[in-house]
């Protein structure tokens, strides 16, 4: 599995500390979750999609 | 996500009594010393019957089930300090507590699960009579402390990304 979200924290200038805040994980679990170490829960997926307002489809796809 | 889990704060204390009286226990254990203090009546709910045996007769002469007996509780004490610092420590919150943290403490019971199955399949092919039942009292912490240094281990690569 492959995922954008380095791209998309990117073009909403927010930091893997803000959007673990957010999302109420460490920053160390969206660091695993941007270098693939860690897939995450559907839940945690459809939220980072609200936050980045796009679908889980946009955030993460199949190789 | 809801995980029943004691307090981030149970954490340090709980690892120092654990650790601390692991180690006293093992001394204890191993060099068979015994404090006349701890000798006291304790209630016994289940016992062996005490067999009289000859060479051609077999007798049940008592049983120590559901009675006081005389017992020295150290052991017990110390078994039930480790045992419950031990859970405390393993099973304590993380500052922040979240899905990646449930799934190393899961990988890590998991581990430590096999290992000491493991070890519990050698034993019951390869070690017999008394020695075997130590090997039992051992498994009752060292499933335990596996889990919690795999736990450690894997924490601390976390939070070392």
């Amino acid at each position: 599995m492959k995922n954008n979200i380095k791209m998309y924290r990117a073009k909403y200038d927010v930091t893997q500390e803000d959007l673990s805040k957010k999302l109420g994980v460490s920053r160390q679990t969206i660091n695993s979750i941007e270098n693939n170490k860690y897939f995450p829960s559907l839940e945690l997926g459809l939220q980072m999609a609200q936050i980045f307002e796009c679908k889980v489809d946009d955030l993460f796809s199949l190789d | 996500m809801k995980t029943i889990l004691f307090p981030h704060s149970y954490k340090k204390w709980s690892s120092i009594i654990f650790y601390t009286t692991l180690i006293f226990g093992s001394y204890i254990w191993f060099s068979e010393t015994t404090f006349e203090f701890f000798n006291m009546k304790v209630f016994s709910v289940l016992g062996d019957d005490t067999i009289l045996r000859t060479e051609t007769t077999e007798n049940i002469i008592g049983n120590h089930a559901l009675q006081w007996i005389d017992n020295n509780v150290l052991d017990e004490l110390l078994t039930l300090i480790i045992v419950i610092s031990g859970l405390m420590a393993s099973f304590s919150r993380e500052p922040i507590e979240d899905e990646l943290i449930a799934k190393l403490r899961m990988d890590s019971l998991t581990t430590s699960l096999y290992i000491n199955y493991g070890i519990l399949l050698l034993a019951t092919l390869f070690v017999y009579e008394l020695t075997y039942f130590h090997v039992m009292v051992v498994q009752l912490f060292l499933i335990i402390l596996v889990f919690n240094l795999i736990f450690k281990y894997k924490l601390h690569q976390h939070y070392k990304d």
